[in-house]
């Protein structure tokens, strides 16, 4: 009994290994978004997020304070500062003023200046430059140097795109606007597709076989197909570009999987209850009522979450159907786009717009996730 | 409570659109042509709505509605713009499913082109055409670019172009070159053998990145069509352009292998030569201002100081100078540009009005007083430029011998915007010039 306990426990350590390794693939992508969120556009481009979590030996090219903050004292013009000032403080090893000679000086040391005068950087980034003339330019000196700086993060992305009036204004009515696409877009196609699978599951009428293969069908039929002529449709039946539009067709896109889903879960629940309720002369209508409905409720919860998620983060759909070229209309993803700019540089929004949409789907997600599961399962375990 | 989520949206749509409502530039002040806004007064358009779709997004959003704010203002009418980042595909479905806006702004005239000839674009009127001749340097050159052939095959005058980029530039930092005691080169023999001296110190000289997502490899083709400018003459490149000269034409060959020269020389590029078709284009250019410097100089067109660390001063911190042309060659100063083109996808008055609007100074003024506009507009005037960089890529427009399209973007599509990028991106990868050549010139055969 030892013996078999013992390979048993090692197998719980495999598969206890294997889950964590294979969580933490999943998470690293997510987890880098968000320090990159919390990261400058600088230094995103020029450091990765894994080196950004320690210190971490830098060279960084600072100017000192421009010729224009110059003091007289006695015989000397002195320009002083410090090269850390405005981001968080380091400490210098060594420096130099050209781009050729990065590490020339250890800190503490003197410097000649091409132009005339010294410059001095002490090792906290605190600098003196003296000179017996005027300094002359618009732009101050460079220093090249090398240290060691301490984690440095910043809230500024969130700020600018949750307190700056500029994106916040547009971010706000998205956001309103996405809720409105969104709840309608979940819950026309669970209610007609609840009636379908119904009748598809336990209603008895000729063709009933084709029309559940004709739905399997629809599934693989890629929806960027359909967007021309559905928007053709629209605007010939006066719907034009708006609310209404987008709603139909995310209705129409999801159907297929929800009609397939909703079916296969009522047809593996059993048949005793519905016959029951026929012998006990319930009419179809209140056999879907009051017994399918509520024992299909993880299969609509489930499905529910899809839709929501899908319809959340849809960016194509109602860039076709819903934002028309008078502004009016707009969603979170296509706010984010905008952000971007023109080229698509902006990437530390990018990062920061993703967790502040995704906030809503996890939301909706952990409030129902208990059912997603039991939902997908059912149908295909018995 | 749906009735109350439309209303709340309506309620904020009315803030965003009141906290555009104010002019960058007061009427009246400065030296802006104030009598082409004053003579816009008289063109009354009060309700009427018109619809601009364009690519540009974020600071250039802005910048492009403090322009269509003046039209607003002296007309009434409501002017919308609304970008995408998209807009290629976006305005063909838009336009193919019947939702079009009134305006389009294309970034390359090939798509235009496409469009006029499915009949998706209303001809502007003559005098058009005859105000661009008239009054935008090259003036004929930018009506040739704006005529397409129509649904029936008559050539018709469909693109107006409004604001133009300069891409041969070559972008630096002058204290590096100071530090290394580098001289900008006036001549491309100057600059190869600038980039060999680089080399000889031990540094590398440039900085190249195709990365571009789906648009991969479209750097590369800038590349090659100003070396084309810089070693045929410019029939050579209209020929090319159309394809009367074939792709693998030794000439284009040659063009390609002087990219070449370069790129793929694991000594000139920064990250080496694999590094180039890696890199992404946005990113290339930080290699300039790192510490010590990655590379010394980056080709890149007017647009790229958007993607210089935050804080750069223009012509002090970072600087650019023309790309140079061969001494030998005696094509004098050829210059590759590109620029977007309105175009009338949903006619209205309105839209024919705004299109008037688009040709008067002020429409130009009010944007290069700001950031990032350049215009061959005789009439306005230049000492308004937002700051001097931008009047001395003006000055290099003007000082040209030669002003050349970007070639990609006259194209057709398939290839310009297709395999001439995957080509390019091929080649940079180690194949072979010829090879590359013979391929888009099959791909280009296969869309006649």
């Amino acid at each position: 009994m030892d013996n078999i306990a013992g390979t048993k426990s090692g197998l719980t350590w495999a598969v206890h290994l294997s889950v964590a390794f294979l969580v933490i693939l999943w998470l690293f992508p997510t987890v880098g978004l968000f320090v990159s969120s919390f990261r400058t556009a600088d230094q995103i481009a020029t450091s990765g997020w894994w080196k950004s979590m320690f210190p971490a030996e830098q060279n960084l090219v600072i100017r000192a304070a421009a010729p224009d903050t110059q003091v007289q004292q006695g015989d000397l013009y002195v320009i002083e500062g410090d090269l850390f000032e405005g981001r968080s403080a380091g400490t210098v090893s060594v420096w130099g003023i050209s781009s050729r000679a990065i590490a020339d000086y250890k800190a503490g040391d003197t410097a000649e200046l091409n132009k005339g005068g010294t410059i001095t950087v002490n090792p906290d980034g605190t600098y003196r430059m003296e000179n017996t003339e005027e300094f002359t330019g618009s732009r101050g000196q460079r220093v090249f140097i090398t240290a060691t700086t301490p984690p440095e993060f910043t809230t500024a992305n969130y700020e600018s795109m949750l307190l700056d009036p500029r994106n916040s204004e547009g971010m706000t009515k998205a956001f309103f606007s996405t809720l409105t696409v969104t709840i309608p877009s979940t819950v026309i196609p669970i209610v007609i597709a609840a009636f379908a699978a119904y009748a598809l599951a336990w209603m008895e009428f000729p063709g009933r076989a084709l029309l559940i293969a004709a739905v399997v069908g629809l599934l693989v039929v890629p929806l960027q197909l359909a967007l021309i002529p559905l928007l053709k449709f629209h605007n010939v039946i006066g719907i034009g570009k708006g609310y209404v539009g987008v709603w139909l067709a995310h209705t129409g896109f999801g159907l297929p999987l929800a009609i397939y889903l909703l079916r296969n879960y009522m047809v593996g629940l059993p048949r005793d209850i519905i016959e029951n309720a026929k012998v006990d002369g319930a009419t179809d209508f209140q056999i879907f009522v009051k017994i399918i409905l509520p024992l299909s409720f993880p299969a609509l919860a489930s499905f529910a979450i899809f839709q929501f998620l899908w319809t959340w983060n849809d960016l194509l759909v109602a860039m076709v159907f819903l934002v028309d070229s008078t502004g009016e209309t707009t969603v979170m993803t296509k706010q984010i786009v905008e952000l971007l700019g023109t080229r698509g540089g902006n990437w530390e929004i990018l990062a920061t717009a993703a967790f502040i949409s995704m906030a809503v789907p996890i939301a909706v997600f952990f409030a129902m996730q208990r059912y997603l599961v039991r939902g997908l399962l059912a149908g295909s375990v018995k | 409570m749906k009735l109350n989520l439309l209303a709340s949206v309506a309620g904020l749509a009315l803030i965003a659109g009141a906290a555009n409502a104010e002019l960058r530039f007061a009427p009246g002040e400065g030296a802006f042509n104030w009598d082409s806004y004053e003579a816009l007064k008289s063109v009354d358009l009060s309700g009427e709505q018109i619809t601009v779709f364009g690519p540009w997004l974020g600071p250039d959003q802005e910048l492009v509605d403090s322009v269509l704010e003046y039209f607003r203002e002296a007309t009434g009418a409501d002017v919308r713009y609304t970008g995408s980042d998209s807009f290629e595909q976006q305005i063909v479905v838009d336009v193919e499913g019947g939702s079009a806006p009134n305006i389009a702004i294309y970034p390359q005239p090939g798509l235009a082109a496409d469009m006029a000839g499915r009949g998706q674009l209303t001809p502007l009127p003559q005098e058009t055409a005859d105000w661009t001749r008239e009054n935008y340097a090259a003036g004929q050159s930018w009506v040739d670019l704006g005529t397409y052939a129509g649904p029936g095959g008559e050539d018709e005058y469909y693109g107006f172009f409004y604001k133009v980029d300069v891409k041969s530039l070559v972008w630096y930092i002058p204290e590096n070159f100071e530090d290394a005691g580098y001289e900008v080169p006036e001549t491309m023999e100057d600059l190869k053998a600038l980039t060999e001296q680089i080399v000889a110190d031990g540094e590398t000289p440039w900085c190249i990145g195709l990365g571009s997502g789906g648009a991969t490899g479209w750097p590369a083709t800038d590349w090659v069509e100003d070396m084309m400018l810089r070693t045929q003459d410019p029939a050579t490149y209209d020929m090319w352009v159309t394809n009367d000269l074939p792709f693998n034409d030794e000439k284009v060959v040659a063009a390609i292998e002087e990219f070449g020269w370069f790129a793929r020389n694991d000594d000139h590029v920064a990250g080496g030569a694999g590094a180039v078709a890696s890199t992404d284009f946005r990113d290339s250019p930080k290699g300039l201002f790192s510490s010590p410097p990655q590379c010394y100089m980056h080709r890149q067109a007017s647009f790229i100081p958007t993607f210089f660390p935050e804080g750069t001063v223009i012509g002090e911190d970072a600087d650019f100078f023309y790309f140079p042309a061969y001494a030998e060659k005696d094509l004098g100063k050829p210059v590759l540009g590109a620029g977007t083109v309105f175009a009338i996808t949903n006619d209205s008055p309105g839209a024919q009005e705004l299109m008037k609007f688009l040709q008067s100074p002020i429409a130009h003024e009010v944007w290069m007083a700001q950031s990032g506009f350049l215009t061959p507009h005789k009439g306005v005037n230049t000492d308004l430029f937002g700051d001097p960089t931008l009047k001395k890529m003006n000055d290099i427009l003007l000082n040209a011998d030669t002003f050349r399209f970007d070639g990609s973007d006259l194209m057709p599509g398939g290839v310009g915007a297709g395999t001439f990028w995957t080509g390019m991106v091929d080649y940079a990868g180690g194949a072979d010039a010829q090879t590359v050549a013979d391929e888009i010139q099959n791909s280009w055969d296969a869309l006649k």
